[in-house]
């Protein structure tokens, strides 16, 4: 057994002072996960280092403390993977506002449920080779499924709980052999040949699997003696004396005790001992960067962490109290200057990165025309002008709420095409099916008309052909038009934005050839480059003003005789 | 009512702040819509990159997430 375990007196306080310990590790690393669905090595070392009696890293059981309060945390739903990183959840915000006795339950009722935390992963006696890389178990292995888990944890449990005053563990493991042999693995069939071993289950550093004949204490006694020794005490449902090696009712709930905090002026926040009221201690955690250590918690406040706490739904002011109140000494005036000035900063700018936006049309009031069961599901904020936003809900949950004949315009995909062409230069954009792009493009190329009517404006198009480009523009006129740009707008608006230069129409000199040798043969004389303008086609030419009367005084003196058009 | 979903959402104490976060994160030109003198919405990653040009600049604003 892993001495920092086996050798601890652990029980809820402890253990929820460790479970607190590395959930303020993953505040403060926020650790990428890898692709086993663990953070990295440094976020273990450092969650193990802030336990209150860490496990031994060079020895063969790993961090089984850290492993075994991330699974917990996870599969209470206290911690959930955000883009690839582990983070704390709204989940575990609502857990440590819980009053302690709550609070264990809660812990308690999670192991038993867990379906992410594996005893037999955990036990440093035994390794399970199938599960190092995927912590999946191999479809021939005699590893526990998670339910077999469960349903053996509620055994335990239940032997446990029949204790009236104190028994031996070792004695405890002889009886659960006796008496509830196939806890974790059916061992009905053990003298058949395909019994021999348990499968998928080796002594650690072992390179075959154990021998099924005497060893059930070697396996299913040292799972039992870790789940004693180390999880039933901390989750408050049994106590164990690792002096006398005996397992005992668990003991009575001791009075939450304040947190013993001192603010310091350079913004660091000391909580001293192992106790603690660790729900203070977690609000505490949430507005700063947290360094827990053993038995020296600290606190670093900081602006960002400030800010994200008052996103959550405090106050400053809330805040600044509440911090005031776990010191023991006055808040320092520049500390409390500082939260002061942090809070009026955060609160000047708001921002939804992803939102739902609810846009009150004209002089609609929200507050009456919203349907009530959505206004109470997506908790919205009241903007200025009326309109409501809140962070971006699952579009599938917010369906079913919409009132009917009330679109969603949904931002992340290509929204409608609402811009119908009209007669020349004329869009025609019906007001109730217009979304914010589309209200964008036509703000940036029409002037309007009536309500539901635009005309392209020639200036406001150079303008913004200037700022985003002909191509750009034209591109997305064609993505907002339901219909084909008639000739009109399709000219219009590429001759605006530069996209087509001038147009020449008018009277002018034309040198036209029969055919390509003679064109060639024109195109020689050195005079020819300064009679032309523009070249149409190979055989035909626009002359400069007054140049076809020198084609023809050239040609003449050649003896070449030109036609002359009507 | 419209219901856009998917939309940045800045909020300002007043006109003036607002002017000046569009300004900083060179947002101008990039508005979808201002609905009101001291409120703006943009497009989802336009939204994102005036949040960390603020963070950058030390400002920490308050996130709704």
């Amino acid at each position: 057994m892993n001495p920092a375990t086996a050798k601890r007196a652990c029980n809820y306080r402890t253990g929820e002072a460790d479970l607190l310990s590395v959930l303020e590790i993953v505040i403060a690393q926020q650790p990428r996960v890898l692709k086993g669905g663990q953070p990295n090595l440094t976020f273990f070392r450092a969650a193990n280092e802030a336990l209150i009696s860490p496990d031994d890293e060079q020895g063969a059981a790993g961090f089984v403390q850290v492993e075994f309060w991330l699974a917990l945390a996870r599969s209470a739903g206290l911690t959930a993977i955000v883009e690839g990183s582990l983070a704390v959840t709204a989940k575990a915000d609502a857990f440590w506002s819980l009053p302690a006795d709550q609070r264990r339950e809660r812990l308690q009722q999670a192991w038993l449920a867990a379906g992410d935390v594996s005893e037999f992963a955990l036990t440093p006696e035994i390794e399970l080779p199938g599960m190092r890389k995927t912590r999946t178990v191999d479809v021939l292995s005699d590893v526990p499924l998670p339910a077999k888990l469960i349903a053996a944890r509620k055994a335990i449990l239940r032997h446990i709980q029949a204790i009236k005053t104190e028994l031996a563990l070792p004695k405890f493991c002889m009886q659960m052999e006796e008496n509830a042999r196939d806890l974790f693995i059916d061992h009905s069939d053990d003298k058949s040949w395909r019994q021999v071993y348990y499968r998928g289950i080796r002594e650690r550093g072992g390179n075959e699997d154990i021998e099924r004949a005497g060893a059930w204490q070697r396996v299913e006694g040292s799972v039992i003696r870790l789940v004693c020794e180390m999880i039933l005490p901390n989750l408050g449902l049994a106590a164990y004396d690792a002096a006398r090696g005996v397992i005992e009712p668990p003991a009575e709930l001791p009075p939450t005790q304040p947190a013993e905090v001192v603010v310091q002026p350079n913004f660091e926040v000391v909580a001293l001992g192992e106790g603690g009221d660790a729900s203070a201690l977690w609000k505490l955690a949430r507005i700063s960067a947290p360094a827990p250590a053993r038995r020296v918690r600290k606190y670093v406040l900081q602006r960002g962490r400030f800010a994200n706490a008052l996103a959550r739904g405090f106050g400053p002011e809330e805040l600044i109290t509440f911090v005031a109140s776990l010191s023991r000494t006055p808040l320092p005036q520049n500390v409390r200057y500082a939260l002061q000035d942090w809070g009026q900063s955060t609160e000047s700018i708001r921002i939804w990165p992803d939102a739902l936006l609810i846009e009150a049309e004209g002089v609609e009031d929200l507050a009456t025309t919203l349907p009530r069961a959505l206004a109470d599901k997506l908790q919205l904020g009241v903007l200025p002008g009326g309109h409501r936003a809140c962070p971006m809900p699952e579009i599938a949950q917010l369906r079913p709420n919409l009132p009917p004949r009330k679109q969603l315009f949904d931002y992340s995909r290509q929204l409608p095409r609402v811009l119908f062409p009209a007669q020349g230069l004329v869009i025609n954009a019906p007001r109730e099916t217009l979304h914010f792009r589309a209200r964008r493009l036509l703000e940036l190329l029409t002037a309007q008309e009536s309500a539901d009517r635009y005309a392209l404006d020639a200036a406001k198009v150079a303008d913004t052909a200037g700022k985003l480009g002909a191509g750009d523009v034209r591109q997305r006129f064609e993505a907002a038009l339901a219909e084909d740009a008639g000739s009109a707008l399709n000219l219009a608006l590429r001759s605006w934005t530069g996209e087509f230069g001038s147009v020449f129409a008018g009277p002018a000199e034309i040198l036209v050839c029969e055919n390509l040798d003679q064109a060639r043969a024109l195109a020689s004389l050195p005079e020819f480059s300064a009679w032309v303008e523009r070249s149409l086609s190979p055989t035909a030419y626009v002359l400069k003003a007054g140049s076809s009367d020198k084609v023809w005084a050239v040609l003449t003196k050649l003896g070449v005789k030109p036609r002359k058009g009507k | 009512m419209k219901f856009h979903a998917h939309v940045g959402v800045v909020e300002t104490r007043d006109e003036q702040t607002l002017n000046e976060v569009l300004v900083i994160a060179k947002m101008e030109g990039k508005l979808l819509a201002r609905l009101a003198p001291n409120l703006a919405v943009l497009e989802v990653d336009d939204a994102r990159e005036v949040l960390e040009t603020l963070e950058k600049l030390g400002k920490h604003p308050k996130v709704m997430r």
